[in-house]
Order: C-alpha cells, then sequence, then structure tokens
C-alpha cells in the first residue's frame, strides 16, 4: 500500500491543482466554512460590520419592552421621590399634631393624603417608609450578592467539601421557616434596629443566588474556554474572575433584582409583626401594624396607602426582573 | 429504590437534628427570661424554682444549665414526642399543636386543592391557546398575585368584604376579626370563616402553579413527539391532553412538595390576621409575646414536613416517570 506524503499545511496547498481535496490548510476549511454559512458574505466584510456589545443589546432589548420600562420609570419616581423630598420636608413625618387626627385625605393642601392617629402626616411617612424599605432591599440583596456569589463561586468551582456543605446548609435553611427564623435571630441578636434586619435578611437568604451561581460555575468549569484558559497557563483567580463570572452573571442578576422584591415584602411583613425599624421610623409594614383599629375605625385610608405602596413598588421591581430576564436572555421568552 | 428512600430519611433526620441545635441555641441565647414571676415577691422561690426545672432550664435549686445540657434535656424529650413547655399557655407545646394541627391541615388543604383545581386548569388552557386573551389576563394577574404578599391581601380582602361590602345593602358582611369557634359541628359557619383566609392564601398559588404550568406544558408541546404525533393526523385534543399533558404534569408534583413549606409560612400571618385557630396563629401569637419553645415546636413541625414532603414527592416523582431511576 502505497503511502500518502504528509502534506505541508499552509496557503500554498490550497491552491495546487492535483492536490487531494481533503488534505487543505486550515485557513482554507475557515474561509470555506464562512462561505458555507453566510454564502455570498466576504471575510473582510464580516469584520466590518459595526458589533454591539452583549450588554448593548440587551439594553436596547429592555427598552423596546414596554411595560418593563414604564415599570422602570415609574420606580424611579418612587425611588426620587423617596430621596428628595425627604430633604425638604426634614422630620415632618414623625412631627405630632394632636389637634388634628385622622384628618382625611385630599381635604388640604398641608397634609394631601390626610394625617394618621397621631397627626403625622401620612405622605411624608410613606416616602420615609419607601427610603427603609428601598434600604433594606438594595442593601440586603448586595449581601445576597457577596455571600451567596462568593459561596457558590467557590464551591461551584473547587467543589469537594466546600460545595458539600454549601449544599447541606442550604438544604437546612430551605426547610425552616423563614420569616419565624429571620425573626428569632433578630431577637437573638437583641433589639430591632434597622442595619440588624439587613444583616439578618442577607444572612439567611443568600442561598438562592448561592445555588444558581454554585449551578453556573459547574457548568461554565467544563467548557471549552475555560479548559484552554486553564492550558494556557491562566491562574484560578484569573479564570474566575476574567473567565467564568461574566458569563455566569445574566440569571444571577435576574434573580437579584426579583430578591429585591422578595425582601421588601419579607421587610415589610417584619414590620407589621413589630420586628423591623421601631418607631416613629415609619416603614410600610409598621404603618399597617394598627390595621385592625384603622378598619373598625373605618380610617381605610390609612391601611390602603402603604398597602398600596408596597404592591405597586413590588409589581415594578417584577415587572424590571422579567424584563431584563427578556434582554439578557430572549431565547426564554 | 428502597435503599434510596432510606437513606433519604437518615439525612432527613441529619438535618432536623442539626436544625433543632442551631434554633435551639438561637432562642436560648435571647435576652428575656421565660417568666417574669421570680420579680413578684408574693411567688416563693421554690416555686419558681420547680417551674424553671420542669421548663428544662435549670437544675432544682435555680442554678442554670449550659446550653449543650438544656439541648441534650431537650432532645431527650423530643425523641418521646415532648416538644417542652410552652412559657406562656403552662401546657406542653406538643399538646398546642395536636390542638391547632387539624385546623391549620384544613385551611391549608383546601387552599392547596382550590389552587390546583384552578391554577393547572388556567394554566394548560394559557398554553393551548398561546397570546389569546385568556392567557394574557392570566400572565398580567399572576404577576400581580406574586407580588402581592399573602397578608397584605388578607388586608385588602377584610377592606373590601368586612368594611365595605359591610356597609352595602346586601350586606355581605364577612366577619372581621371574628374567630370560628363552632367546631366542625357547624359546617356553614366554618365555611363562612374559612373564605377569606382561603382566598389570601389561594391567589399566590393560583399565581405560581399556572404560570409553571403554562411553561412546563409549552415546553413539551414544542417537543419532537409532539409534532409526530400531529403529523400522524391524531386530533389536536388528544394529542394535547393524552400525549403533552401526562409529560408536563409531572413537575407539578415537585411543585407542590415546594408549595406546602411555603403556604405554612403565608399562614403564619394569615392565619394571625384572620384570627383563624391554627399552627400559624398560635406561631403569630408565639412571635409577638416571644414564646420560644412554641417557635422552636413550629419550627420542628414545618421543617419536618418539608422534609418528609420532599421525599414523597421524589418517590412519587420516580413512580410517575420510568426514566427516573434512584
Amino acid at each position: 500500500m502505497a503511502q500518502v506524503p504528509p502534506m505541508p499545511l499552509g496557503p500554498s496547498a490550497a491552491g495546487v491543482p492535483g492536490s487531494v481535496p481533503n488534505q487543505i490548510s486550515i485557513e482554507t476549511t475557515i474561509e470555506q466554512e464562512r462561505d458555507l454559512q453566510q454564502p455570498g458574505v466576504k471575510a473582510d466584510e464580516l469584520r466590518g460590520t459595526p458589533e454591539l456589545g452583549f450588554w448593548r443589546l440587551a439594553l436596547i432589548r429592555f427598552l423596546h419592552h414596554r411595560v418593563a420600562t414604564g415599570a422602570l420609570i415609574i420606580l424611579g419616581v418612587i425611588i426620587l421621590a423617596a430621596v428628595i423630598v425627604p430633604i425638604i420636608t426634614g422630620d415632618l413625618y414623625r412631627i405630632q399634631d394632636y389637634r388634628h387626627p385622622f384628618k382625611p385625605p385630599l381635604q388640604s393642601f398641608q397634609h394631601l393624603l390626610g394625617t394618621d392617629d397621631l397627626g403625622r402626616d401620612e405622605l411624608a411617612r410613606l416616602l420615609r417608609g419607601a427610603r427603609v424599605s428601598i434600604e433594606v432591599g438594595v442593601l440586603a440583596v448586595v449581601g445576597y450578592l457577596v455571600i451567596g456569589g462568593g459561596l457558590g463561586a467557590l464551591a461551584g468551582y473547587y467543589g469537594g467539601w466546600l460545595d458539600n456543605a454549601l449544599m447541606r446548609f442550604t438544604d437546612i435553611i430551605i426547610s425552616m421557616p423563614f420569616l419565624l427564623v429571620v425573626i428569632a435571630v433578630t431577637a437573638a441578636t437583641g433589639g430591632v434596629r434597622l442595619s440588624t434586619v439587613i444583616i439578618v435578611i442577607a444572612a439567611t437568604g443568600w442561598f438562592e443566588i448561592g445555588r444558581l451561581m454554585r449551578a453556573q460555575f459547574l457548568v461554565l468549569r467544563e467548557q471549552e474556554f475555560v479548559q484552554a484558559a486553564k492550558a494556557l497557563g491562566a491562574s484560578n483567580t484569573r479564570i474566575i474572575f476574567r473567565h467564568i463570572l461574566p458569563n455566569a452573571l445574566a440569571p444571577i442578576i435576574v434573580s437579584a433584582t426579583l430578591g429585591v422584591s422578595g425582601i421588601i415584602l419579607l421587610e415589610a411583613a417584619l414590620g407589621f409583626l413589630g420586628y423591623s425599624v421601631p418607631p416613629p421610623e415609619p416603614s410600610w409594614g409598621n404603618m399597617l401594624n394598627q390595621f385592625e383599629d384603622y378598619l373598625l375605625q373605618n380610617q381605610t385610608y390609612l391601611v390602603i396607602f402603604p398597602a398600596t405602596a408596597l404592591v405597586i413598588t413590588a409589581l415594578c421591581i417584577n415587572l424590571i426582573g422579567d424584563g431584563i430576564r427578556d434582554a439578557l436572555d430572549p431565547r426564554q421568552r | 429504590m428502597t435503599f434510596y428512600v432510606v437513606r433519604r430519611i437518615a439525612v432527613g433526620i441529619f438535618l432536623l437534628f442539626i436544625m433543632s441545635a442551631m434554633f435551639f441555641t438561637l432562642t436560648r441565647v435571647t435576652p428575656g427570661a421565660p417568666i417574669q414571676v421570680g420579680e413578684n415577691p408574693r411567688v416563693h422561690q421554690d416555686q419558681v424554682n420547680r417551674r424553671l426545672h420542669r421548663l428544662g432550664l435549670t437544675d432544682p435549686e435555680g442554678n442554670s444549665y449550659p446550653i449543650p445540657q438544656q439541648y441534650a434535656l431537650y432532645l431527650g424529650a423530643l425523641l418521646h414526642g415532648d416538644l417542652g413547655d410552652s412559657y406562656q399557655y403552662n401546657t406542653s407545646v406538643t399538646k398546642l399543636l395536636l390542638q391547632r394541627l387539624p385546623n391549620t391541615a384544613l385551611l391549608l388543604g383546601s387552599a392547596l386543592v382550590i389552587a390546583l383545581v384552578i391554577g393547572i386548569p388556567l394554566g394548560i388552557y394559557a398554553a393551548t391557546h398561546q397570546y389569546s386573551k385568556l392567557d394574557m389576563t392570566t400572565s398580567i394577574t399572576s404577576y400581580i398575585g406574586v407580588s402581592i404578599p399573602s397578608f397584605v391581601l388578607g388586608i385588602y380582602l377584610l377592606l373590601i368584604f368586612a368594611v365595605f361590602l359591610k356597609q352595602s345593602p346586601l350586606h355581605w358582611g364577612f366577619p372581621l376579626f371574628g374567630m370560628h369557634t363552632g367546631g366542625a359541628e357547624d359546617p356553614l359557619d366554618l365555611l363562612y370563616h374559612m373564605v377569606l383566609p382561603v382566598i389570601s392564601l389561594t391567589i399566590l398559588e393560583i399565581a405560581i402553579f399556572s404560570r409553571f404550568m403554562r411553561a412546563s406544558m409549552l415546553e413539551v408541546l414544542h417537543q419532537d413527539y409532539i409534532r409526530t404525533a400531529r403529523a400522524k393526523g391524531l386530533a389536536v385534543d388528544r394529542v394535547n391532553y393524552k400525549h403533552a399533558l401526562r409529560n408536563a404534569i409531572l413537575p407539578i408534583i415537585t411543585l407542590v412538595a415546594i408549595a406546602i413549606p411555603q403556604i405554612v409560612n403565608g399562614a403564619i400571618i394569615t392565619e394571625g390576621i384572620f384570627s383563624w385557630p391554627g399552627t400559624g396563629q398560635l406561631a403569630f401569637q408565639a412571635v409577638v409575646t416571644r414564646d420560644y419553645p412554641v417557635i422552636l415546636g413550629v419550627v420542628m413541625l414545618v421543617a419536618a414536613l418539608t422534609v418528609l414532603f420532599n421525599l414523597i414527592a421524589d418517590v412519587m416523582y420516580a413512580v410517575a416517570d420510568p426514566r427516573i431511576r434512584y
């Protein structure tokens, strides 16, 4: 049997007449494949098209999502009002006016949304409460990302005992009633302050993001580009931060956004039970604390306003989260 | 399979063990003495000591036990089905829980059944009639449903049915904080008291079930064997309800298992709001009065139920889907 001599690699081999067709150079193969995929498009034309980055594209897709953009605008107004108005009104939220308790809303310009049982301005209290909710929501989510993201990434990347410990711990937390756990931890750490609430929520709620991060790292760690980076001698830190993390971010961002609304609702439930910020500081939860009295006395607006503010904010955040999901992963529609 | 189940039960018991240790320590380091009567000069110190000893906190002379010893005592009692004594009610927590468990089971059971009966057909319809009016309505409603926590929904319902409609000429008024006392002897009264709490627990679950069912059904409908069945010339309904539904409904088993602890969680506040005499209300009151043995008892109960239902779900899943082997 005749031995086929090894062909030299390079562009010269492809064009030689009479050469064996399946023994062509790597470059020509790539060119041919490109022609097969997009016939008629030359290589330099492909390079010439302006390329939009992943995040730019996602932003454009998000802005095309009308509901999500609307929700973003509403939430923006709420946040702006919560930040700016208390600067102007100052301590109005805790100034008591015993001569005018239970003033109904839309009666006077001075108290646009009326006053509560101690004559405090309801609008100022609502906005102050918004500040509390947003503060807790954002800071606790940062906690989720730091604890859950960090531990999840380490567990997914290195595996081993850390992974096992994390998973077992998650199993334990998941099977406990979350609300009671948060209450018990808050009580055990002594006193209810805003910082305690934030830390406790962050410390007990991070496991969902932790699991997600772990799953992402488990999948990505085995992919070719990571193997390639490893083969090229990249350090573990570099692989985690430069190669895996950017690819793992999309679902984490969605989960974190939805997490904010979950935290705001949780904080409200805690406040409702009297385990969040102490009075006179208002939060939407502790404004609903006395709802029984308000309903029995027919002061329904004092119940409707905080409850509705809570629902609108949570709804907006959920809609934004869904918009981000669609924008980051158009296949999931 | 048997080996798998045995292993899962062992792991479950281990988890409960760790959980009880964690939670026990947590409640014991919490400031606040269980009984304040020690400060009352008219109560003899011997009586106080006897009571503290009975609660497993001190030895008969009134010297406080270290926490590990307290936990060992608690664990020993727990193995006999004794969850300790409530600080507030002066009876055993086990008795309190058993007293109230039927009420909660009734409330949660009916909420779950109603949510399944409404949510799943809704999800199936939404998937088979994608982008129809009902589909759009369902998804919008489920968005709102997910964003309303059950306690806010409960407050809204009380507002509408107990305040606004009580003033209407029809007099629709549902009880405002009226506790049900009639027991099972008066089923109509029981039903009347159940309406609002069941609705407030059901809405969220309907939203979750219908969204999940829609997604699951859509995924199955896009698979090759469905196209094959259609290409064979089978009627659309037959393909949808016979071929697709069977596979799409399987993941619901897991979802229900996850939903049960979720509903129990929601029920803590909902039962408190509607004065429904169940374990949730017990926990609600225990939280307000800081009755830690009761909180610990409820947490252990919920955790045990969660572990149990997760196991049942996994076994049922394996039975229902022959592709899964353990």
